[in-house]
């Protein structure tokens, strides 16, 4: 029973980080309309970051994560009208081409992480390092407990934004017809540009959770894309809501499935759920999906 | 003094000048190549694998200068020079094979320091083999390698099968009775499972009983298995992976307020990164290595393993690693079977595999430890002799706790702390 209760509060930790990693994923895609394969480069360019900050200023990741948001905010902004050009293309198949873009944009910084940080494994410390709450048998980990607790932050905060504020009003007008939004006299290009400039923050600031709780090298980018991508399809592409039930189900079916099964069979059976899901669901577990 | 342009006479020199180049230069190749030895190292100084790739090729570049601050190589009573040529294999099979063959036919090497991954030493075999160019690879590990029996191929490395399996009964002797049970884990791909498999085995040999034995995908997260080991506690645990996975294991295991009695990992343990990475964490966890700079091995050129580290370090700047000491011990392999051949390269094919043919009669000592390549088996052309070394990271240093022989500090069991 004491292993039990210990892979439920795993299961739902590791729900909370997969949900960090890709509510901005859904923005994007539900905004732009782009599947951005650079998703786990933002996300290990934010643990780079956090890693400098720390090393070189000492600045704690729970203080960093701010900065490496606002830095990322930044950059994606700036690359935002580059990713809605590339989009939007009058060329063949703007949304392979916008594929095909992002896919060489995250070569580009693991190329650039190599160069600069080297192949090794880099530790993120934090003053909760290692620290843990004990509740009789179960032991939680007090960072994987704040990535939790940011999830729903982050989650709160882009609801809030959404649905409380006239940005958020745009971009859910641009997110259910980009013409018919830019006749009503949003401005397109801007307000993409902030949604890619919003993403990449939040995906950045995952980063810093997630290389505190692993460590961050260069290959791990592949890895939370391809986490992200799972989420984001058992939620329905686009759809943010759903993004905390299926971050939440896939981390309690990993930990279950790794404590009872065999880890060995873990990542095969939530693909396997996957393939089901897309089956029988294709619209993802709210139905809100595209 | 006529100028005039003479298309008879531009032709006839034109001509002349063509079949001296033709006739000339050959020759003077071909003396040029009589004084050397050539040496072509294929490895990954480019890509992903480039900070191993270049460890390797500071290993045979020292021994390249040490031989040559002598003469070069001895053969029946002349010294010939060794000169060194280069093949970047970008951490690709299939360059490291395009690179092996330019070495061999533009270059015109006459023997090949393997590369860094074994990846890449599979792709290369097959050339060293069409060629028959004897390769000495001075870092592959996988016991796949050695499986093909491949004829022009050597390695200095035990296959990691061997050295965790031997490390862990070397152990498991050093603790007696204080240890009697045993888990194993390891990423599910080649080289983790090998030395997971390598452990296990060494569990079964020296008597433990194995609670567990489980494999985990690379993008696995750890703290199901993490929780599962706390559940029941064994007095060791063994870990197979790469650096990244042995720091996530740790911050997992710390994260969940569980730390194992005993830790065992393999090579990236002893590696300064892990150490930086892990901070006081480290302390106290064990790891595998088939050489370190304080046993008691020398030989002619180097001498003592303790003199190598100190020249290695003079030389680069950092201490060495098994890996740099195996590709500079590769050197020494080359010039006793060249010894033994007796004859003056240039080596044509025929010569070259009596190189081989020597080269696997090998059986010497060097400040790296004893070199000797298997003739049968499962292991073919590995070089089984060396008994691997079970070091402790105590206060960040890496020192040798057993075998008996090697060590140089106390075994520290339970790690302070344990669960």
């Amino acid at each position: 029973m004491d292993l039990f209760l210990q892979t439920l509060v795993n299961g739902i930790l590791i729900g909370g980080i997969l949900i960090c990693l890709t509510i901005g994923f859904q923005l994007t895609f539900g905004v732009l309309h782009v599947i951005d394969f650079a998703v786990g480069g933002w996300a290990m360019l934010g643990g780079y970051t956090a890693y400098w900050l720390v090393t070189l200023a000492g600045i704690d990741p729970f203080i960093s994560i701010f900065l490496v948001f606002a830095l990322f905010l930044l950059i994606g902004r700036g690359l935002g009208p580059l990713i809605y050009r590339v989009r939007t293309s009058r060329y063949a198949r703007p949304d392979l081409m916008a594929l095909a873009f992002t896919f060489g944009l995250f070569l580009f910084m693991r190329g650039g992480a190599l160069w600069l940080w080297s192949y090794n494994s880099r530790s993120v410390e934090s003053v909760l390092s290692g620290q843990f709450l004990s509740l009789g048998p179960v032991t939680i980990p007090l960072m994987r407990l704040s990535a939790f607790l940011m999830a729903m932050l982050f989650s709160l905060g882009l609801f809030i934004l959404l649905y409380r504020s006239r940005f958020g009003m745009a971009v859910r007008a641009l997110a259910q017809n980009r013409d018919h939004a830019g006749l009503m006299g949003v401005d397109v290009k801007r307000v993409s540009a902030w949604v890619y400039g919003i993403y990449t923050g939040l995906t950045a600031s995952a980063g810093v959770l997630i290389a505190t709780i692993y460590s961050v090298n260069p290959t791990v980018g592949i890895r939370y894309t391809l986490f992200a991508f799972f989420v984001a399809v058992l939620a329905g592409l686009g759809s943010v809501g759903g993004v905390l039930i299926a971050g939440l189900a896939l981390g309690l079916l990993e930990a279950y499935v790794a404590t009872y099964i065999g880890a060995r069979y873990s990542l095969l059976i939530v693909f396997g759920t996957l393939y089901l899901a897309l089956l029988v669901a294709p619209k993802g577990v709210l139905g809100r999906g595209i | 003094m006529s100028h005039k342009f003479s298309r008879r006479k531009f032709l006839r020199n034109s001509l002349l000048g063509t079949g001296a180049m033709t006739l000339g230069f050959p020759a003077l190749n071909v003396s040029a190549q009589e004084a050397k030895i050539r040496c072509g190292v294929v490895t990954s100084l480019s890509g992903a694998n480039r900070f191993g790739g270049n460890l390797t090729r500071r290993g045979y570049d020292l021994w390249a200068e040490e031989i040559n601050k002598l003469g070069g190589i001895e053969i029946a009573g002349t010294r010939y020079p060794v000169e060194m040529f280069y093949g970047d294999a970008q951490s690709q099979p299939a360059s490291g094979a395009d690179a092996a063959e330019r070495l061999i036919i533009q270059d015109e090497v006459d023997v090949l320091f393997g590369p860094y991954t074994s990846g890449v030493t599979l792709a290369v075999q097959p050339i060293s083999q069409k060629y028959r160019v004897p390769m000495i690879s001075g870092s592959a590990e996988s016991p796949n390698v050695w499986l093909a029996k491949p004829a022009f191929n050597f390695g200095m490395i035990p296959a990691v099968d061997l050295t965790t399996d031997k490390s862990m009964v070397v152990l498991a002797d050093t603790l007696g009775d204080r240890a009697k049970t045993a888990s194993v884990i390891g990423v599910d791909e080649p080289f983790s499972k090998e030395t997971a498999e390598g452990f296990r085995k060494g569990v079964e040999e020296s008597g433990l009983d194995l609670l567990s034995y489980e494999l985990f995908p690379a993008e696995s997260d750890l703290s199901a298995i993490v929780s599962k080991l706390k559940s029941t506690n064994p007095d060791i645990v063994a870990v197979g992976g790469h650096e990244s996975v042995f720091i996530n294991f740790v911050n997992t295991a710390k994260a969940l307020n569980y730390k194992p009695k005993a830790l065992i990992m393999h090579y990236g343990v002893t590696s300064a990164a892990f150490i930086n990475e892990t901070g006081s964490e480290s302390n106290g966890i064990l790891g595998v290595s088939v050489w370190t700079a304080g046993l008691p091995y020398k030989d002619d050129l180097f001498g003592t393993a303790s003199d190598y580290s100190d020249l290695s370090f003079s030389r680069w700047g950092t201490r060495p690693d098994y890996t740099e000491a195996a590709c500079s011990a590769s050197g020494l392999v080359l010039q006793d079977a060249a010894r033994r051949l007796g004859k003056a390269p240039p080596w044509n094919q025929d010569t070259r595999a009596q190189l081989a043919k020597a080269i696997e009669d090998t059986d010497i000592e060097t400040f790296y430890g004893p070199v000797g390549f298997a003739k049968e088996g499962s292991h073919y052309h590995n070089n089984t002799k060396p008994v691997p070394v079970v070091i402790q990271i105590k206060n960040g240093d890496v020192v040798p706790v057993a075998p008996e022989n090697a060590s140089k500090g106390e075994l520290t069991y339970p790690i302070p702390g344990a669960s």
